[in-house]
């Protein structure tokens, strides 16, 4: 089954672009029996459960009292068909929201299905033409519920969910590792405002705090200050900007730093405040600069008031102002380590964009207690973090028409910690973090390009009875490539 | 000398209009030792310490054998400190170093303390200009020491400001404990800073988004440069066709958050998505609202992060703005649920420039003393609110002027006030009572013409009385003017502010004491009749006599005398029965006026004291107020009745009846700032009576005031309006005897 949902392929690359066929994208959907769907300002993530029909290799023993002759093997070994369950994640512009809702009804086939639970801001906007389009009634289910239960998911299932951004680190990112009680932590969620939400427990969340000042602020005040209306394009011209050509810095007023107050030369004094008494025109760049640290500062500095006020030091960001962007990671965490004194680091998440997509998935499938279970992210089916980095990348830049998408595996069994581990918190497996080595990271990417064919060899050669082995071997094979040289580029 | 320096004047009114020739402005130049000067991006602050000298009426008991009763007063030259700071926009910098320099007789001034941002830039021209060294001085630093000393000395320095409240501004009592506060100073940033004593201040935090950035990104948006005109452009604006609404996202309230629907959820989150076109006012309402809340939800957090419950708000994105003190309140009240007030100062302008002043003056330890605000020579706060007062807010060419006067003695808290932090001295506050208001003002306004007369018929051999008593008149009037448009302009208005501002006025033009010479006849008379009182009430049964004494203390007040019982208030039956008790061990008498009140009501009432074995403190005004006796006056007649009397005699000379000084020189009586001699007295002597008399101190002031101890407030009301409003009829009596519950407890 899971086989016909490919049979529709006519690329082997994994290609985001919308020109890609929406089978290739909505996989497993003839078993999908829960949908939920998180509509924010710009993007729609789609969460469905389904079910996973793949070959597995059995071993069974013989009958030790039969006497078998001599070069007889010690089991056997059977390919069989086995279920999995796995939970399929789909991003993608709101732009798409028709199309992709018209391929959702011709393929779904489980009629068990009633309801798809529904979140984010565009929730409303869209009901009806979701109810319209599926037959399926729309359940609500409350925004920041979601996201704090997607948090709390992915903060428990997913190893190196978490990371720190360092731009000019080796690596840019810095995975965290799962933390065996991921609570009490902060999240500060940058959409269009920011949501300071304390998190205590897997029910137990609240508002703290907020402001006006977020995503919707950058792009808003950045659309009339240079007449740029794209969000990305304000980052990038952010991103090439100088911002103390517009802001008053200390030194612009003191001459120097104010020494006996703390405060350096470089500080910003007062943000724009240059243009208060100049007549001279500002360039677009250095405008976009100055108000994206102005406001990463903001968000920074009640970020810590918050940390400090209600003694937390595990603070996450995340909403469509920090999703994947460089730039504001970098702003953002630059930030807390001046507020903070390097007290509290600035963590990112990496499925941060799903976490309203898979709270309301959870909430709709209370049921099935996948929070009993663990889960394991399946690498094939993931698209991964990209770097959305400018400079490294700038063709990455424009995101449009790109679907990005997470798949999970129901595991069998519920894993925990080693009993025996001195500190499971600091517990790293990996001896070598190849993300923070170049050279090993080029050995081992060489090694196992060099090694792949030997791999797809042995894979065609132990199925010599399926159907097309040879066929799917170099599937397999082109998928790895492209995975690797996928981690050439971005390691991470 | 101070004359000297007044001869310039062209004008009478106090306009402050940049056409006002400058010696108006900076006054007592000659004597002026003392220069600070502060500053900012467009504002220049000059502080300077000078003297005034000015005409005191001084009284002088004659030699017991002559009779010549015309010899009795003198009006004599006296000398106090003053402090003036003068604000001024810095285009005026030139003409005002120039001014100064032509002025300046002193040459003892080597220095001149600076401070602010443009201290630096201008301290070539200073130093060219002026020849003194420029001296630069720590502009937080100043800032704060500024800070302190007008919470300290100002009473009604800090108001709350509540926009659509009867009165816009809510003055706060002067806190005897000022520390620790927050002060939050935007400027073109935000500084946060915590203030926990004298010494010690921290900047605990800050931010970039401030009035920089509010003018700045003002004039990038709406290519309106001048920073007034952007909050003008914003008072005009509706910022929900800028800002995305919680509404807007949610079609409501986001209620499992407690987000209203009207809440602001992106500030500029409209023009993010939205390609129409946006008023200058909606984005300058925008604008103004994301700066206020962000900067109010800061204030919030550091206040709650250091536990700090007062939090004053001062730099140029507040100053004299209604709108930014508007949105500020606002955005406290939000984000502390009411728990914080947002706080504003009347002379927050002047903070950094005092602070500089106080620098260079630490040798003459200006902390030691007490200060008062000279309303005549202050121009007072103004209402800026651009409905209200347009034209007011072409502040440009205006020069703003505080003066303080150095008050001879430290003022404390009388020890015995029962709250020190809650006591407010004023009966009603004119600011919030607009029947109230208009009807004093008018009343004060009608008895100008009764002033100035009797100012004029106090010196009939001086030079140019009429021509002073004119200028007087123009000035009080000028006040009452301003004062009925800007109720708020010096603080809270009452009654004693009105009065004090009078008898500021009459010293201004130098009419120290109007009524020297009416007091000194009505003294004379009534001494001629003290013995006869005493005999007759000798004779009188001990039960007829405490009656008389007690109507004695109230016909000083009012001749027309015939009230029976009960009185408005009247407690005698009470003050009959603690009268048969054991005797006060020591009562403090709050005396009112001079001639019958004082002689006939007052002395044989503290006789009658002091032979119970009583001890009495008579408190009396430092400095002339109406008729009300003086200090220097009271020795004299206590020294005349002695040699008449001996219980008092006696009492004089066994220290069981003490003159002090109360520190006043006011009608009416504030019990927050006494003579630190009366308070030490007091506790000396475990004062247990407190004795206010006369409608000033006991009616318009203390009326509602609770003492630790027990007290008599006695007065008649000779004025119907307040009786009215008190319940009763013109000439009512008030006559009220509490004992405070802890002492009812204890006599049980």
């Amino acid at each position: 089954m899971a086989d016909c949902a490919r049979k529709g392929r006519t690329r082997d690359s994994m290609d985001k672009s919308i020109t890609l066929p929406p089978d290739e994208i909505f996989r497993n959907l003839e078993n999908a029996k829960r949908f939920a769907i998180d509509i924010g300002g710009s993007l729609t993530k789609l969460a469905y459960y389904s079910t996973v029909q793949h070959k597995v290799a059995k071993v069974r023993s013989f009958d030790h009292t039969a006497k078998e002759t001599e070069g007889d093997p010690l089991y056997e070994i059977s390919v069989q068909e086995e279920i999995t369950a796995r939970l399929h994640f789909i991003k993608f512009e709101n732009t798409y929201i028709e199309t992709c809702l018209d391929f959702i009804k011709d393929h779904l086939v489980n009629t068990e299905t009633k309801v798809i639970k529904a979140t984010g801001g565009g929730a409303y906007k869209f009901k009806e033409l979701i109810e319209k389009k599926l037959r399926l009634k729309v359940d609500k289910e409350d925004e920041m519920t979601c996201l704090i239960k997607g948090c709390n998911f992915v903060l428990r299932n997913i190893p190196h969910e978490a990371f720190v951004y360092a731009k000019h680190a080796d690596s840019e990112f810095r995975f965290q590792n799962t933390h065996p009680d991921i609570f009490p932590y902060l999240l500060i969620n940058i959409g269009s405002g920011v949501s300071i939400v304390k998190v205590e427990s897997e029910d137990k969340f609240e508002r703290i705090g907020g402001s006006s000042i977020g995503g919707g602020t950058f792009w808003g005040l950045g659309a009339l200050l240079t007449k740029t209306k794209r969000f990305d394009e304000l980052l990038q011209l952010a991103s090439r900007g100088q911002h103390s050509s517009v802001d008053m810095l200390v030194k612009d007023i003191y001459g120097g730093a104010y020494s006996s107050l703390g405060l350096t030369g470089d500080l910003i004094a007062s943000s724009f405040g240059k243009s208060a008494t100049t007549d001279k025109e500002f360039s677009k760049e250095d405008m976009a600069k100055s108000l994206l640290h102005m406001i990463s500062n903001d968000i920074g500095q009640l970020a810590c008031l918050y940390a400090r006020l209600h003694n937390l030091s595990r603070v996450y960001f995340g909403g469509f102002f920090i999703r994947g962007h460089p730039v504001t990671m970098h702003t953002i965490t630059y930030s807390i380590n001046f507020f903070t004194k390097g007290e509290v680091q600035a963590l990112f998440l990496r499925h941060e964009g799903y976490l309203g997509a898979i709270g309301a998935f959870l909430k709709g499938a209370e049921e099935d207690n996948p929070n009993q279970y663990s889960w394991g992210e399946n690498y094939a089916g993931s698209s991964g973090l990209m770097s959305v980095s400018p400079d490294l990348n700038p063709m990455q830049r424009a995101r449009s028409g790109t679907f990005d998408m997470l798949e999970m595996d129901r595991l069998e069994r519920q894993l925990v910690n080693l009993p025996l581990l001195q500190d499971p918190s600091s517990y790293v497996p990996d001896t070598v973090d190849l993300t923070e080595d170049a050279l090993a990271r080029e050995y081992w990417l060489s090694c196992f390009e060099d090694a792949l064919d030997g791999v797809v060899k042995r894979a065609v050669a132990s199925q010599p009875d399926l159907p097309q082995a040879a066929e799917r071997a170099e599937k397999f094979r082109q998928k790895y490539l492209h995975k690797l040289q996928t981690l050439r580029h971005q390691p991470l | 000398m101070a004359d000297c320096a007044r001869k310039g004047r062209t004008r009478d009114s106090m306009d402050k209009s940049i056409t006002l020739p400058p010696d108006e402005i900076f006054r007592n130049l000659e004597n002026a030792k003392r220069f600070a000067i502060d500053i900012g991006g467009s504002l220049t602050k000059l502080a300077y310490y000078s003297t005034v000298q000015h005409k005191v009426a001084k009284v002088r008991s004659f030699d017991h054998t002559a009779k010549d009763v015309s010899d009795l007063i003198s009006v004599q030259e006296e000398i106090t400190a003053r402090l003036h700071f003068i604000k001024f926009e810095n285009t005026y910098i030139e003409t005002c170093l120039d001014f100064i320099k032509d002025h300046l007789v002193n040459t003892e001034t080597k220095v001149i303390k600076a401070t602010g941002g443009g201290a630096y830039k201008f301290k070539e021209l200073i130093e060219k200009k002026l020849r003194l060294k420029v001296d630069k001085e720590d502009e937080m630093t100043c800032l704060i020491k500024g800070c302190n000393f007008v919470l300290r000395n100002i009473p009604h320095e800090a108001f709350v400001y509540a926009k659509h409240a009867d009165s816009e501004f809510r003055f706060q009592n002067t806190h005897p404990d000022i520390f620790p506060y927050l002060l939050i100073n935007i400027g073109s940033g935000v500084s946060i800073v915590k203030v926990e004593s004298e010494d010690k201040f921290e900047r605990i935090g800050g931010s970039s988004i401030g009035g920089g950035t509010f003018w700045g990104l003002g004039a990038l948006l709406t290519k309106t440069k001048r920073f007034d005109e952007l909050l003008q452009l914003a008072s005009r604006g509706q910022h929900s066709s800028v800002d995305m609404l919680v509404k807007d996202i949610y079609g409501g309230a986001y209620s499992s958050l407690g987000l209203t629907g009207d809440l602001i959820a992106s500030s500029f989150g409209k023009s993010a998505t939205t390609d129409k076109e946006f008023s200058k006012e909606d984005m300058a309402k925008s604008l103004l609202h994301m700066i206020s809340n962000d900067i109010g939800q800061l204030a919030c957090l550091y206040a709650r992060l250091h536990n700090l419950s007062r939090v004053y708000f001062g730099g140029f994105f507040i100053r004299g703005h209604p709108v930014t003190m508007h949105t500020i309140t606002y955005s406290i009240n939000f984000f502390t649920k009411g728990e914080v007030q947002a706080l504003f100062l009347r002379h927050e302008g002047y903070l950094g420039a005092i602070g500089a002043f106080l620098k260079g003056a630490e040798e003459d330890n200006p902390n030691q003393y007490s200060w008062g605000e000279n309303y005549a020579g202050s121009s007072g706060l103004m209402s800026v609110s651009p409905d209200l007062n347009p034209m007011q807010r072409a502040r440009s060419g205006t020069f703003d002027m505080l003066e303080m006067d150095r008050l001879e003695r430290q003022l404390v808290n009388l020890p015995l006030l029962q709250d020190p932090s809650s006591y407010v001295p004023d009966t009603v506050d004119l600011t919030e009572d607009a029947l109230a208001r208009e009807y004093w003002l008018s009343c004060f306004e009608d008895a100008l013409d009764g002033v100035v007369k009797r100012a004029v018929a106090s010196q009939p051999d001086l030079p140019q009385a009429a021509e002073r008593a004119e200028k007087f008149r123009q000035k009080y009037l000028h006040k009452l003017q301003t004062l009925r448009h800007q109720p708020f302009a010096y603080g809270s208005l009452t009654v004693r502010s009105l009065l004090d501002t009078r008898e500021h006025c009459l010293n201004e033009f130098n009419f120290p004491d109007p009524y020297s010479k009416v007091k000194q006849k009505e003294n004379d008379v009534a001494l001629k009749y003290f013995q006869k009182v005493v005999m007759s009430l000798e004779k009188l049964s001990w039960e007829q006599r405490q009656f008389a004494l007690v109507k004695g203390l109230l016909a000083g007040n009012v001749f027309d005398w015939g009230a029976k019982r009960p009185w408005l208030v009247d407690c005698y039956n009470e003050w009959l029965e603690r009268l048969k008790g054991p005797p006060h061990k020591c009562a403090l008498f709050f005396v009112d006026n001079s001639g019958i009140d004082i002689i006939l009501g007052v002395f044989p009432f503290v006789r009658e004291l002091l032979c119970r074995g009583t001890e009495v403190v008579l408190a009396s005004n430092s400095g002339p107020a109406l008729n009300d006796v003086t200090n220097s006056e009271l020795q004299i007649l206590t020294e005349r009745i002695a040699a008449m009397d001996s219980v008092i005699q006696t009492a004089l000379k066994e220290d069981k009846l003490t003159l002090v000084q109360s520190g006043s020189s006011s009608p009416c009586l504030d019990l927050s700032r006494l003579d630190k001699a009366l308070a030490t007295v007091v506790l000396e002597r475990h004062t247990d009576l407190v004795v206010i008399e006369g409608m000033g101190r006991a009616i318009h002031t203390n009326y509602y005031a609770m003492l630790n101890c027990e007290s008599l407030k006695l007065a008649v009301i000779k004025n119907s309006w307040l009786a009215e409003r008190l319940g009763g009829k013109i000439f009512s009596v008030v006559f009220k005897y509490e004992v405070p519950f802890k002492s009812q407890e204890l006599k049980q």
